[in-house]
Formats: structure tokens, C-alpha cells, sequence
């Protein structure tokens, strides 16, 4: 009497399926009616388990901590702690990607830092940007990512201490660019790069506004 | 009775005094829930502060044909939560002080109302605790066939059985 699409959505709302299988439970999520009025029915039949967990009352500093980030109407991603969280748990992506890399392409200059870029819900890696002096860097995608018509991908880059990200421009799907950063403090351990879906113009704040498509964290490489 | 869908249309107008509402009426039970999948206190709260953001910038497009408005809160955390211990190996590890986590449940909900616990007390005790410490406590099915000292194999039957039972017994 079981149906795999059922089996599917009861484990993801019970918590067993492993990482990778969430992470694909939730992209279908997006388009799947049929998983998604499944997912709904159970989280509907578990939601009293949550009762069990005795409630544990907050700190005083975690509501000025929410107030602060929802007084102005956006929260600038950058102050999302899950996605600090999950760009830790790239690390793994990240070798796996590196391993490839260092095998497949022929050997440029030897890199002084590698970021791979990797969607933030799947962790799937999309960019690659290698770094063979601290003055420019190539974003290499690793595939093509599809972009609306009337939107275009915009590259940003934020080191520790910064106010904010600094666009680095605009990005075509597919292609391999160049970016000139004399501009920019020298490449760091941990500087943040990202992918922004914005309009086709860029960001009209100069700040990213649309959802992350791609992100993760400079790597120094021996 | 607080009013959650009010309250998540008014989260959705930018009204931050409704999302204020909803943490003095949820933080403490939404907290409880995310500490005890990933049991560190400053980790289960940066949980719930990303949840807050989360119902804050997803208010707007809650839609309460697909389920009650307080489930979808406490689905947000409790994913969120379970997001952190699926793709990290679990900082804190399973000690002790959870040892007798599965029976004080069992007492526990054996009191409750409600068709799930009613349904859950159906099940073989050993099933129903699988499915008490996958949800309550985030345990990954290697966790769970740890703690009983049961094969892997076997647990994810009983896991896979015990959803079954549970959706025609709710049907």
C-alpha cells in the first residue's frame, strides 16, 4: 500500500533522509504539487510530536538579535547565520571539486586561492574562481545556469570587516571571466564571493537584493 | 487563541510588532524544539533567529490552503534544525543525558490527546521510539540503530513500516 513519493515526504518530515536526499526533497518541493501536498499531510500528522520538546526559554539578546535584523525590510543575506553555517559544510564540495579541478585542467599558474561556488539549498558546486596572483581572478563556471531573460547574474565579493559585499559585475552563464581587483583590499582567507540573480541591469542598490545563487568562501591552496 | 494566520499577514505588511507577538507566544517551544536536534544552546538559537528572518520574509507567501499557519512556523525551525545536523557531523555528541530520553516520552505522551499519540501507542514500543527520536530528537537512522543496538537495515524497516502504520491509522 505504500508509495515511494509518500515514503519520500514522511522521512523527509520525520528528519532521517541524509543530507543530500533533503536538500533534493527540498528543490523538488519548488515545482512538485504531488510531493508537496505529501510533505504538508505529514508535517500536518507529526506537528503534535513537537510538544514533546520541553520548551526552553530564549536569552534576552536573541529577540534584539531578531528585532535588529527585521527593522529594515530585508535582511542583507550576510547576516544569515545558516548561511555562514552551510558554507562550513561546503568544506567536503569543496575538496571533492579541487580534486577534479587539479586533475582535468590543464595546469595555468599555480593558484594561491580556490573558491568553489556552490548553490546554497543543494551545495551543488556552479563556479570556480582561481586566484593566480592577488590582483585578478577567473570565475570558471562549471556548467551553464539558467537565467531569466529580463535578469542577469551579478558578482560579488565581501572580505572579513567589510560594511557589505562590492559588486564585482555582471556575469554571463557559461562563460569564464576575468576580474581585475585593484580596486579591492588584497584576496584573503574566507573572502566571501556570490552569485546574485538581479535585474538585467545589475542591482539598482549596488547592494545584492535577489536570491543567492551560487556562494562560498576563499581558499588558500599550497 | 492566538491568531497565527493574523499574525503572519501582519509579519507580511511589515508590521514587526505582530512578529514580536509571535515570539513572546512561540520562541521558548520553538527553541525547545531546536535544541533538542542539535543540543547546544547558542546553536539551537541562531536556529530560531534564521527561522524568525525566514517567517518574517516568507509571511507573504504562506498559503493556509496547504496546512496551519503555526505548523508552517514550526516546520521552519524544526527543517532548519534538521538541515544543520543532516550536513554537519553533529558537534555535540550523543552522550548520556539522552539515555533515558525514549522512556520519559513513552510516559510522556501516553497522556497526551491526540490521533497521533493515539496511533503512536499502537506501535510495537521499539518502532514508536524510532519514530520519537527521528522526530523529536533529529536521530539519522545510523543514530537510532546505534542507540537500540538494532542493524541499520532493520531500523529503516521499522522506520519505513512505522510511517505506514501511522498514515492508515490517521487516514
Amino acid at each position: 500500500m505504500s508509495n515511494p513519493l509518500d515514503e519520500l515526504a514522511g522521512e523527509y518530515v520525520l528528519g532521517t533522509l541524509p543530507g543530500e536526499q533533503r536538500a533534493e526533497v527540498e528543490q523538488r518541493l519548488q515545482h512538485d504539487a504531488e510531493l508537496r501536498a505529501a510533505v504538508d499531510a505529514w508535517e500536518q500528522r507529526l506537528l503534535p510530536l513537537t510538544a514533546l520538546a520541553e520548551p526552553v526559554p530564549p536569552s534576552a539578546e536573541l529577540w534584539r538579535r531578531i528585532e535588529r535584523h527585521t527593522a529594515s525590510a530585508r535582511t542583507p543575506w550576510w547576516n544569515l547565520l545558516a548561511v555562514w553555517r552551510s558554507l562550513a559544510g561546503a568544506g567536503m564540495v569543496t575538496k571533492l571539486v579541487l580534486a577534479a579541478l587539479l586533475l582535468t585542467r590543464p595546469p595555468v599558474l599555480e593558484p594561491s586561492f580556490v573558491v568553489v561556488l556552490v548553490a546554497p539549498q543543494s551545495q551543488a558546486p556552479g563556479w570556480v574562481i582561481q586566484a593566480s596572483n592577488d590582483q585578478q581572478i577567473q570565475l570558471i563556471p562549471l556548467g551553464v545556469m539558467d537565467v531569466p531573460g529580463d535578469k542577469a547574474l551579478q558578482f560579488w565579493t565581501k572580505g572579513d570587516g567589510w560594511q557589505g559585499p562590492v559588486s564585482l559585475g555582471l556575469v554571463k552563464p557559461g562563460q569564464t571571466l576575468s576580474v581585475p581587483l585593484d580596486q579591492l583590499p588584497p584576496l584573503t582567507q574566507n573572502q566571501l564571493f556570490e552569485l546574485t540573480l538581479e535585474d538585467s541591469q545589475g542591482s539598482p542598490t549596488g547592494k545584492p537584493t535577489g536570491p543567492i545563487q551560487a556562494i562560498g568562501r576563499a581558499v588558500k591552496v599550497l | 487563541m492566538f491568531d497565527y494566520e493574523a499574525c503572519l499577514r501582519a509579519c507580511a505588511r511589515g508590521e514587526q510588532r505582530a512578529l514580536r507577538q509571535l515570539y513572546e507566544q512561540d520562541s521558548s517551544r520553538l527553541l525547545g524544539v531546536a535544541l533538542r536536534i542539535v543540543r547546544e544552546k547558542a546553536l539551537a538559537e541562531d536556529i530560531v533567529h534564521d527561522a524568525f528572518i525566514n517567517i518574517w520574509r516568507g509571511a507573504g507567501s504562506f498559503d493556509p490552503s496547504r496546512g496551519s499557519a503555526r505548523g508552517w512556523v514550526f516546520s521552519v525551525t524544526r527543517h532548519l534544525a534538521l538541515n544543520v545536523v543532516r550536513n554537519h557531523y553533529r558537534e555535540v555528541p550523543l552522550g548520556d543525558e539522552y539515555e533515558q530520553v525514549a522512556a520519559t516520552d513513552t510516559v510522556e505522551f501516553s497522556t497526551r490527546s491526540g490521533q497521533v499519540h493515539t496511533c503512536l501507542e499502537q506501535l510495537d514500543p521499539t518502532r514508536r521510539t524510532c519514530i520519537l527520536h527521528a522526530y523529536v530528537d533529529g536521530f539519522s537512522h545510523s543514530e537510532i540503530a546505534r542507540k537500540l543496538d538494532a542493524p541499520l537495515v532493520t531500523v529503516k524497516a521499522w522506520i519505513k513500516r512505522s510511517l505506514a502504520a501511522l498514515r492508515e491509522c490517521m487516514a
